[in-house]
């Protein structure tokens, strides 16, 4: 007989509540507070009974009461409420509790707390209204935190709570006080927006981290910044920085995402810097440095700094042009943009248009009449005059995307870009200069050169604006306002570009619309409703268009407060407008994988009537996924399997721009079926898609994207292939090749801060569907994979680190050797890669095995190996897979059995080193990052372990002479042209006797003669 | 024998004793000092604490909760013995033989089976006569409100008033003189769904009162919307207040065609 008793409901305790005796019902809730975990459905239905309790102020237990009803709370899912009864619990709520119940309540009134004292934080005038009962409980927890000795715990939550008090309290009491601040140091560098503490006043630290928010690339509030330190706040800090807790306070205080009265904060973090050289006599150093930094701020060091890497470092092979250009029916005007495009941003940044200089005359002169190769031929050395020819052959809106490839080619000539683009530019005055095409072109492409740091020229092209009365024009000036002015919502522009709008014509129209979101991006002002309100009258569906694109860009970013505004348009009857929505939806949640946006914009992707809005609604998921790639696949893969032509391509796009730059495994294999849909434009937005993933990543990384390139090649050839998939290839080609083969696609900075300038750039890059020349927007989300190592004058030393990786893996892909362009249409490489893959997995499940032996064994032989060896172990487990791959030369060769690897020196049997050196300025691609290692003992030390970006040095010998590197500068002299493959691999080596500071010459002018 | 037990069972002797002489008072004051004794049991519900008493107790602690139980009955104070009951019967199910069965359990679960029925909560009522094993329903008390349940059911209500005389427990005639009442609400109900209007003398007959006085003064309290006049009472205004309910034809039809419309649309 089972004597063991058990109770099977709670009716009879609850029952007993309802008794006179006071005793008994504190009897029953004693017994139903120990029984609630069983019994919690049945009590629910009287809670009610129980709340009564404790509101009844004669009762003496109400906090017993409280507890058993925030307990069913909490089993009923109610955390709020349950958090709210157990505030009222009082002492009774015990935090050291090991249960469910009080982990979870714990966290949530952590998360309470924090977020009450970040409203409080942001908000100042708002009144302190935190209940004394929840920061009572914060604070029991800290304390027991402290008491255990758990203060790293301790010291996290206080930070996370802004109780810099506790945070002080936690590393006082702590016994290893050292490990503690360490703790705390990385906590900032974790949780805490780019922020860096200080133990010893230097001014590298300073530079540090206006470089880091540099990155982030806030235009207004880096203005703001720069205005602040501009006035000379001579407060001299408290010159002892080496009590830590000084720092942290000014630190910390500074946590939070940029909004005003954070920047106030952040300013502080870099003013005492700057500043902390005022008690030097030497005030000459300081103003010195106050000029550097701001030069930092404004971003013109690290653009000056970008630029002569990529042009230094330019890998671009031009041999792929060439055979795009072969290829290209030249009546095609797609294909021909196409091109022009492709080679825009295939020298993304690195102004080199030697493309256009050389190779396009050769191949032109196959191409042009026989008369006019003789003429051709006499002016071979004034390019100018070739390329006219060449450029006069596009027409109208062909040559305003002509010109405009050249501000992508020379993005960030910050300087020189308004001489360099000065030919075409509209002279005022001067009647019938240049063609409006060429001239809107050119307004245009001043806004990519100082896109996001248009300082210097928004001046020039609100004038441009207002001077002139020509559609095509005004086109190229709002767009180029827009970008130069990206995010300052500068009242002014806004209403010059307001009265283009409000002629009401097409094409100046939809560029306003454009302008003007790009102006206001992410200020959530009331603007948008103005904007709409015109969208609603207009007539044209362009206006329309670049409208509701330019609302949805006000909206960048504010997530919830965008709804209003996105509910509005997403209900809209006009297709367009709703497609806006879907934009704003893209960007108001960009990066959060919200759940919410994510519901909403799978609702559309399936129910919208129009295909342009399910294309949209689909594409906008990869903005919000992408600070989750692997997502994105996932959720995207039954889209990317629908009927609807139109939701394929927008998949495509969501992968690609989610996944951008990342090479990821599964990516690319959903994205390969549909490189040969059936339907061209979805073809065209796979292969682009396919680019952007794949960005820098090379063959013997991804053996696919061998066989991609291999495709792409093909496409191009191939007479009878659609125009659309066409353009696609030779987009596609571009792209993966971008900026010479030194930039990715980065949507996240590397302190995973959103870059708005990239997000907006890809946003506005998708609406290429419906205009062509915004394609140039996808410069914007270049952004360069560098390792460059600063000293504190802000040049580049020598300097040596290591990448503890097999140098093939990330090296460059193997130039196109003359042969294949020459060759026409090769056999089916597909065949040949497939086979080889078969081929390659059969050999690798055989060789498992023996690979593995011969790692053990080349572990044991050398100390290199076993560095490699434990890398490995670091790295997941495909790459693992790869390495043993290209472990023995046989299998090397399987896997990367392409036509270049046959025909090159690839065939040299010993084995490659499994690390490499690299000098500074290098080459480090995301994929690379993890085993880049800085050499001990070596004469510069990074202020920042970080793998790339810029690094500020600490020099160890400042009394010797430096070696600099990095000092040639880009030329244009025509003369060098013909070298460009040589100078590009010397490395930046310092040969080159140029200063730093030399800018490069702009290229001669050429005029348009139609 | 542990002192606190013996503390209890003198107090409830003392219980035993008014009750005995019918001081209902004196029960009620001993009953909540008894009550609050029983807290002190560790090995009662909800805890079962294996105590060295551990049987005495409970038997002890059931013997007060029954006798609770037949005292609020006395009292006719259906709240009590709601709660009395609720708290006694964890005795009955939980308890799994440490103790032997009660005499006094199955007309206890009659009466209140007797009270769902009363007041007319008939889910409960087939709820807890589901908890019953199959012997108990053989009890004579168990069965005499099953019986009752069934005859009220089919509107039988002339059987269940007849069955006032042959009651199995003396405890059980204050429920049913308060089911008389139930009977005559449920003949209300029906009454006013079937006629539109009855005369005053149907009416006292088909609510078994003997007055037109007592049938006025039943319609006044609990049925103000009936109206009398000409010497009948008039349903109409009771059926107007509530208009039949219309079936949502056109929800049903969006929401069908909203479904097929989802259906339609494949990824």
């Amino acid at each position: 007989m089972a004597a063991v008793a058990t109770v099977s409901s709670a009716s009879g305790l609850l029952a007993m509540l309802q008794e006179p005796a006071p005793e008994l019902k504190l009897h029953a809730l004693a017994s139903l507070n120990s029984v609630v975990h069983l019994f919690w459905p049945e009590i629910s239905t009287s809670v009610p009974t129980i709340e009564s309790l404790y509101e009844d102020e004669e009762f003496d237990q109400r906090q017993l009461a409280a507890l058993v009803v925030s307990k069913v709370f909490y089993y009923l899912g109610e955390l709020n409420d349950s958090l709210s009864y157990a505030l009222g619990a009082g002492p009774l709520f015990d935090v050291s509790d090991d249960s469910d119940y009080a982990h979870a309540l714990l966290a949530k009134a952590l998360d309470e707390y924090a977020c009450i004292k970040t409203r409080v934080s942001k908000a100042t005038e708002e009144e302190e209204n935190i209940d004394p009962r929840l920061e009572a409980i914060v604070e029991r927890m800290l304390e027991k935190c402290i008491l255990d000795g758990k203060y790293q715990q301790a010291m996290g939550m206080a930070v996370e709570c802004r109780r810099l008090d506790k945070l002080e309290e936690a590393i006082v009491r702590c016994d290893n006080i050292q490990g503690a601040l360490s703790y705390c140091i990385n906590l900032s560098h974790q949780y805490v927006n780019h922020r860096e503490y200080r133990f010893e006043d230097d001014a590298l630290l300073a530079y540090q981290i206006a470089f880091d928010l540099v990155e982030n690339e806030n235009q207004a509030f880096l203005l703001n910044v720069r205005n602040r330190l501009a006035l000379p706040a001579p407060v001299p800090s408290n010159p002892d920085t080496g009590s830590a807790l000084q720092d942290d306070q000014t630190a910390s205080t500074g946590t939070g995402a940029e909004t005003a009265g954070d920047v106030q904060m952040r300013d502080d973090t870099t003013t005492p810097n700057g500043n902390a050289h005022t008690v030097d006599p030497n005030e000459v150093a300081h103003a010195d440095r106050l000029t550097k930094i701001k030069g930092i701020l404004s971003g013109e060091t690290s653009i000056q700094l970008t630029l002569q890497f990529l042009y230094s470092h330019n890998r671009s092979d031009l041999l792929i042009l060439k055979t795009i250009k072969q290829a290209v029916e030249m009546r095609n005007s797609v294909c021909h943009s196409a091109t022009i495009c492709a080679n825009a941003i295939m020298h993304a940044g690195t102004t080199v248009d030697t493309f256009l200089r050389e190779n396009l005359v050769v191949i032109h002169f196959y191409l042009l009449p026989l008369h006019r190769i003789a003429a051709l031929a006499i002016s071979l050395s004034h390019y100018g005059v070739v390329l006219q020819e060449w450029l006069s052959r596009a027409t109208n809106w062909a040559k305003f995307s002509a010109t405009a490839g050249l501000g992508v080619i020379h993005r960030g000539h910050l300087q020189q870009g308004r001489a360099l683009m000065a030919p075409y530019l509209p002279q005022s005055g001067a009647v019938g200069g240049g063609s409006p095409y060429s001239e809107g072109g050119a307004l245009y492409a001043l806004g990519l050169i100082h896109a996001n740091h248009g300082e210097g020229i928004k001046q020039f092209l609100r004038e441009s604006l207002r001077n002139t009365s020509a559609e095509v024009i005004q086109h190229g000036a709002c767009l180029g306002l827009g970008l130069a002015a990206l995010g300052t919502a500068d009242e002014e522009i806004y209403e010059d570009i307001k009265n283009v709008l409000y002629t009401d014509s097409a094409v100046a129209g939809e560029a306003a619309g454009i302008g003007m979101g790009l102006l206001m991006v992410g200020t959530a002002s009331e603007k948008a409703s103005e904007m709409l309100a015109y969208a609603h009258d207009t007539q044209h569906e362009k206006i329309i268009r670049g409208l509701s694109l330019g609302i949805a860009l006000t909206v960048y970013g504010r997530e919830e407060e965008a709804d209003t505004l996105i509910e509005q348009m997403t209900r809209d009857q006009d297709p367009i407008l709703r497609y806006g929505g879907m934009y704003a939806l893209a960007l108001a949640y960009r990066g959060t994988a919200n759940n919410k946006a994510i519901h909403q914009l799978l609702h559309f992707a399936v129910s919208d009537v129009s295909d342009d809005v399910r294309r949209t609604a689909v594409m906008a998921l990869g903005f919000v996924l992408y600070n989750e790639p692997e997502q994105t696949p996932r959720i995207v893969s039954l889209l990317s399997e629908s009927y609807n032509p139109h939701v394929r391509y927008g998949a495509a796009l969501a992968v690609g721009i989610s996944c951008a730059g990342t090479g990821l495994s599964d990516a690319i294999s959903l994205l390969e079926p549909l490189t040969s849909d059936v339907v061209d434009f979805v073809r065209q937005g796979a292969l682009i898609a396919m680019a952007m993933v794949m960005i820098q990543t090379n063959e013997s990384f991804d053996s696919r994207v061998g066989a991609f390139r291999r495709q792409l090649e093909k496409i191009i050839l191939d007479k009878h292939e659609d125009t659309m998939s066409k353009m696609g290839a030779i987009l596609a080609s571009g792209i993966l090749d971008a900026g010479g083969r030194n930039v990715t696609i980065k949507l996240l900075s590397r302190n995973k801060h959103d870059k708005l300038t990239a997000v907006v750039g890809l946003a506005v890059f998708s609406q290429f569907w419906y205009w062509y020349p915004l394609l140039y927007f996808i410069s914007l989300a270049f952004s360069p994979t560098a390792f460059i190592g600063l000293n504190s004058d802000l040049k580049v030393p020598k300097f040596e680190f290591l990448s503890h990786a097999k140098p093939s893996l990330f090296e460059y892909p193997k130039p196109t050797t003359q042969q294949t362009t020459t060759s026409t249409v090769k056999l089916p490489t597909a065949i040949l890669s497939t086979y080889a893959k078969a081929k390659s997995r059969a050999k690798k499940d055989a060789e498992s095995k023996a690979n593995q032996e011969k790692t053990t064994e080349e572990a044991s032989g050398s100390t290199s190996g076993k560095a490699a060896k434990t890398q490995e172990k670091d790295a997941d487990a495909m790459q693992s897979h790869i390495f043993k791959d290209s472990w023995t030369p046989s299998t090397n060769c399987i896997s990367c059995c392409s036509k270049v690897d046959n025909t090159a020196e690839k065939k040299a049997p010993e084995p490659e080193p499994t690390f490499q050196h690299l000098t500074n300025p290098a080459r480090v691609i995301p994929a690379q990052e993890k085993f880049i290692r800085f050499i001990e003992g070596s004469r510069y030390v990074p202020v920042k372990p970080a793998p790339s970006g810029f690094i500020l040095l600490r020099d160890l010998q400042p009394t010797e002479a430096e070696d600099l590197a990095l000092t040639d500068a880009p030329s244009t002299v025509a003369g060098t042209t013909s070298n460009t493959a040589a100078a590009a691999g010397q490395q930046g080596s310092g040969s080159s006797a140029m200063a730093v500071d030399e800018e490069p010459q702009p290229p001669q002018p050429f005029e348009y003669t139609s | 024998m542990d002192p606190k037990l013996t503390e209890v069972a003198q107090l409830f002797a003392r219980f035993k004793a008014a009750y005995a002489r019918n001081d209902l008072d004196a029960c009620v004051t001993l009953l909540s000092q008894l009550k609050v004794q029983l807290t002190k049991f560790p090995s009662l519900p909800p805890l079962f604490q294996q105590t060295p008493n551990a049987v005495e107790e409970l038997k002890l602690a059931r013997d007060i909760y029954e006798h609770a139980v037949v005292l609020s009955v006395k009292l006719e104070d259906q709240d009590a013995f709601e709660r009395d009951f609720c708290q006694l019967k964890p005795y009955y199910m939980d308890t799994c033989g440490i103790i032997p069965p009660s005499p006094e359990e199955y007309p206890i679960l009659g009466l209140n089976l007797l009270r769902l029925l009363v007041q007319n909560r008939i889910a409960e009522f087939h709820t807890e006569l589901e908890l019953l094993p199959v012997k108990a329903l053989d009890h004579p008390c168990i069965k005499h409100a099953v019986e009752l349940e069934q005859s009220f059911m089919e509107g039988a209500y002339n059987r269940v008033l007849s069955a006032r005389q042959a009651v199995p427990h003396e405890t059980y005639v204050y429920f049913m003189d308060l089911l008389a009442k139930t009977v005559r609400d449920e003949i209300a109900g029906c009454s006013e769904k079937g006629y539109d209007s009855l005369s005053i003398s149907d009416a006292k007959q088909m609510l078994m009162f003997s007055s037109d006085q007592e049938l006025h003064q039943y319609i006044t309290e609990e049925h103000p919307e009936w109206e009398i006049k000409n010497g009948s009472v008039f349903f109409q205004k009771a059926k107007e207040s509530q208009p039949c309910k219309e079936i949502p034809s056109l929800q049903l039809i969006n929401q069908t065609l909203s479904y097929a419309r989802e259906l339609e649309r494949i990824v």
